[in-house]
């Protein structure tokens, strides 16, 4: 798919940065091809192709870490990042755990490669999102603006090798859609949206994700707030996939060791609803963030993080797993070969229940129907507190009732995990992170 | 880079004709420091390169990048373009000649030239001072980072020119505890300069200040909950302007028909004490520029005058949908993105009254002294954000200090009901997200009260009679 020896390159970083100083190297190589189209009104709108290559090298020299990266792959390039990256690590304060990883015994088989992904000429591309905006239309005569109808792509090569003997590579494709519309009759507009990232061109269903978005809009349709008061509320799954979101971070050993975490200290204990299983599965089939190994070539496994409500371990890669006396468990997440590898999520989500979303609400006389919020990014995933923009729907008699907007949820997110009642068997991922339809026995909601 | 080159790869990109081309070639060095646990932990720098190549045809855009910077791999590219390209006016003549910029900046200490070791000290300081504060912060971050952009623009109108930006940014975030109580601080400084940001703020003053915050809301008492009257201290920052009405006043949202501004210029929007502006011609400012990533020269531009709503924020494609020119806010975050229409500097300016009086009028509610991130559905102008130190107005004097708040409302009606602007402006700066690119700006306003917004507490909880007091984790 290119023209680099990718092998070769990183060896040559490796070699480099040892004879520099480095006791300890890694080089990471990635070359992706990415494709965009954006339809609006059955015109294309934008259509972006793009490549991006580029090299990270991570030195430890005498335990102290530098890092360096650059998108120049001559031998000057090199020369330069490889010199950086020592350098950069005589300004670290030493540590003893720093180190990189042994090479790996096995690493998982799995399905990322989808030659239709390749094949498929760019014009059926479009006409997939065309399809969607079309169905969106189509759905509901209130759909008056679509925003953007969007399909992408990606093929992605990664070269993992250290100073250790490791050397991993694997190429993945992904493909996705996403679309964005406002509904509106009069004065009144809502907007609505649905997106889907899969490892398989085929799974791809535009005319559903259409339907999705153009019913999230025209629901909340003649929306008004509603007065001060705390009810039971019940998480959409996207909703939920948000929340769960917000606490990823707080399964990170480094953010436990780091007094960062409100899960710190609090491992085997019950920090969740019975029913409550959280997974991270970075070996997960079809999972979008699927891959053999993490971003410094561990391999990659399924971990219970919290068990029917015990909590059951954390995230590792091999620095924080060096602290901890235990073994890397795949979770060295890199946004690109330009930074450091840190602890994060792969494909994570909470394990369905047995309840459909009707099931969850058809004994509340009153309760709270979540589809929708803002500011989830203010929530605060240290002391576990947020407060946020929500919109969703009346639950009245069992039922939803009427749409409800320009109000404020807010509560803690222990407690949150705590007042489960119910967990839903609708699973759907959102990208890597999913979550079913989630009830909770009562949070605030804030009005006029 | 050859000015003949691009000149190529222009006619190249309009190989299949379009109205309008340009390529956006970039050079990115980045420095950046990160101190946890004591430690300096992460130093890491970076080359990145690369190019964006794109042709407008009627309301399409084609758009390839790549990061070989060679003839062969700019003109890859460019045929990438031509080839997504389906019609459009054939034979454009391009003859670049070099635009100079409206403004200068002077920057005083070049990132490059400062040791590293100036820059791991700054950051090892923070950390000590923040850990001085007070024996509950338990944990400091400290982050250094400077960016040195140097660009080349040039387009199919004969635009040509070449341009340097520098960035310095320091933050500082402390966490502190108490028992089961963990509270965070967070303080940001960043601006269009180099080292000597760290000169004019020092770096214990920015962690100091991020570590009281934490420290001081361990005893914060839950913020309240419902409709009442806020007072926004210009302390607090842009973040309500940013979000409120920044974003609502973007054209392409305007003209797509997701903003609530949209077919309203000339009409009354806020009140007639409210007049709001971007300016990225400020200097020093984390948001300011010479020129827009469009080649564009930056210029101040009044959005509203006195409560009407008089212009948008353009980008070039923007602006030719409504036959005019740019006002010089097309930004992208990178080679990797197309340009749209972004703030850089929004801020209300500045009114007639007293600071200390307005607490007094606004009776009772909540002082905002410092906000955190926030969001706003553009279409129905619902905005949400984080109140980072906020207090208790009780009799028209500051009250207690509470944790946990957002402020929920809706832009336009907040401009609206603005009943008070005093005589005083504060920034902030921030990352801005639009179209999954972030771009730096800076946002600000005078102390503003208004009359009545939604503050999402948790107070109905802890106040309930016989309901045992809840301590948050």
């Amino acid at each position: 798919m290119h023209q680099y020896d990718f092998l070769d390159i990183a060896a040559t970083a490796v070699q480099r940065a040892r004879k520099l100083g480095g006791d300890e190297v890694e080089a990471f190589l990635s070359f992706a091809r990415e494709l965009l189209v954006e339809v609006r009104d059955g015109a294309v709108e934008t259509l972006k192709q793009a490549e991006d290559r580029g090299l990270g090298v991570r030195v430890i020299a005498g335990g102290r870490l530098g890092f360096a990266f650059t998108t120049d792959l001559s031998a000057g390039g090199l020369a330069e990042a490889t010199g950086q990256a020592v350098e950069n690590a005589r300004q670290a304060a030493p540590d003893g755990y720093q180190r990189l990883p042994d090479p790996a015994g096995d690493y998982p088989e799995l399905e990322l490669e989808d030659p239709l992904i390749r094949t498929t000429p760019i014009e059926e591309k479009i006409e997939l999102a065309r399809r969607m905006e079309e169905a969106a239309r189509a759905a509901d005569r209130r759909v008056r603006i679509i925003e953007t109808a969007t399909y992408q792509d990606s093929e992605t090569e990664v070269t993992v090798v250290n100073s250790r003997g490791l050397v991993a590579t694997t190429r993945v494709t992904r493909c996705g859609l996403y679309v964005a519309l406002v509904a509106g009759s009069g004065e009144e507009a809502y907007t609505g949206f649905a997106l889907d990232y899969r490892l398989r061109y085929a799974d791809l269903d535009p005319e559903a994700l259409g339907r999705e978005a153009a019913a999230r809009a025209v629901c909340m349709l003649g929306a008004r707030p509603v007065g001060t008061r705390r009810v039971p509320v019940v998480l959409d799954p996207y909703v939920a996939a948000s929340f769960l979101g917000v606490l990823a971070p707080a399964f990170s050993a480094e953010a436990v060791q780091k007094g960062r975490s409100l899960f710190a200290g609090r491992l085997g204990q019950t920090v969740a609803a019975a029913g409550v299983t959280v997974i991270d599965d970075g070996a997960l089939e079809g999972g979008v963030a699927s891959g053999p190994f993490d971003g410094e070539g561990v391999p990659t496994r399924r971990k219970v993080l919290i068990d029917n409500g015990r909590l059951a371990g954390f995230l590792y890669h091999t620095y924080s797993a060096a602290r901890d006396r235990v073994d890397s468990t795949g979770n060295a997440v890199r946004a690109s070969f330009k930074s450091i590898p840190e602890v994060g999520t792969t494909n994570f989500y909470l394990e369905p229940g047995p309840y459909s979303p009707e099931e969850l609400m058809a004994d509340l006389q009153e309760g709270f129907y979540l589809t929708d919020v803002i500011g989830m990014h203010t929530a605060n995933p240290i002391s576990g507190d947020f407060s946020l923009g929500a919109a969703g729907l009346w639950i009245s008699g069992g039922q939803p009732a009427r749409p409800v907007r320009g109000v404020a949820v807010a509560g803690n997110l222990m407690e949150l995990l705590r007042d489960v009642e119910g967990v839903g068997r609708d699973l759907r991922f959102f990208g890597s992170r999913g979550a079913p339809t989630v009830r909770v026995a009562r949070l605030t909601v804030s009005g006029r | 880079m050859e000015r003949d080159l691009l000149q190529e790869v222009l006619y190249a990109a309009l190989g299949h004709g379009g109205d309008f081309a340009d390529v956006f070639v970039e050079y990115r060095r980045v420095t950046g420091i990160g101190c946890e646990d004591g430690k300096v932990e992460r130093v890491q720098s970076g080359v990145d390169a690369g190019a964006g190549v794109r042709v407008v045809f009627g309301d399409s855009t084609a758009y390839a990048y790549t990061n070989d910077l060679s003839r062969e791999g700019l003109l890859k590219a460019a045929q990438v373009v031509a080839h997504a390209t389906r019609e459009g006016k054939k034979g454009l003549e391009i003859d670049l000649r070099r635009v100079h910029p409206v403004v200068e900046f002077v920057i005083e200490e070049r990132p490059e030239e400062v040791p590293a070791e100036a820059k791991a000290e700054a950051v090892r300081a923070a950390d000590r001072a923040a850990r001085a504060v007070s024996g509950r912060v338990r944990q400091v971050m400290v982050t250094y980072g400077d960016v040195v952009q140097k660009v080349i623009m040039a387009n199919s109108r004969g635009n040509y020119v070449e341009d340097e930006r520098i960035r310095t940014r320091f933050t500082v975030q402390a966490v502190a505890a108490e028992g089961n109580v963990i509270q965070t601080g967070f303080e940001a400084v960043g601006a269009f300069s180099g080292f000597e940001l760290l000169r004019r703020r020092p770096p214990e003053d920015v962690a100091r200040a991020a570590a009281r915050r934490a420290d001081a809301q361990l005893d914060a008492r839950p913020a309240p909950s419902g409709r009442m009257p806020v007072v926004l201290s210009h302390e607090a920052g842009g973040t309500m302007v940013h979000e409120a009405c920044g974003h609502g006043l973007e054209a392409d949202l305007v003209q797509k028909g997701l903003s609530v501004y949209a077919g309203r210029k000339g009409e009354q929007v806020a009140a007639a004490s409210i007049t709001v502006l971007d300016d990225p011609t400020i200097p020093d400012k984390y948001g300011s520029y010479r020129f827009d990533d469009e080649g564009v020269p930056a210029r101040p531009v009044v959005l509203i005058k006195e409560g009407v709503l008089v212009d948008y924020l353009y980008d070039r494609l923007a602006a030719s949908k409504d036959e005019r020119a740019s006002n010089g806010h097309g930004r992208r975050e990178s080679y990797q993105h197309k340009p749209i229409p972004r703030m850089a500097n929004t801020y209300i300016a500045p009114g007639r009254d007293d600071p200390e009086k307005i607490v007094r009028e606004a009776k009772r509610g909540l002082l905002v002294k410092k906000m955190g991130g926030g969001q706003v559905n553009t279409t129905t102008g619902d905005f949400v954000f984080d109140v980072a130190e906020g207090y208790l107005i009780e009799d028209g004097d500051v009250g207690p200090l509470v944790r946990g708040a957002t402020l929920t409302g809706n832009g336009p009606e907040v401009l609206r009901t603005v009943e008070m602007v005093g005589n005083d402006l504060g920034f902030t700066i921030g990352t801005c997200g639009k179209d999954g690119q972030g771009v730096p700006v800076s946002d600000a306003q005078p102390t503003l009260l208004v009359r009545e917004l939604i503050v999402g507490g948790t107070t109905g909880r802890v106040e309930r009679r016989g309901e045992p007091r809840i301590r948050r984790l």
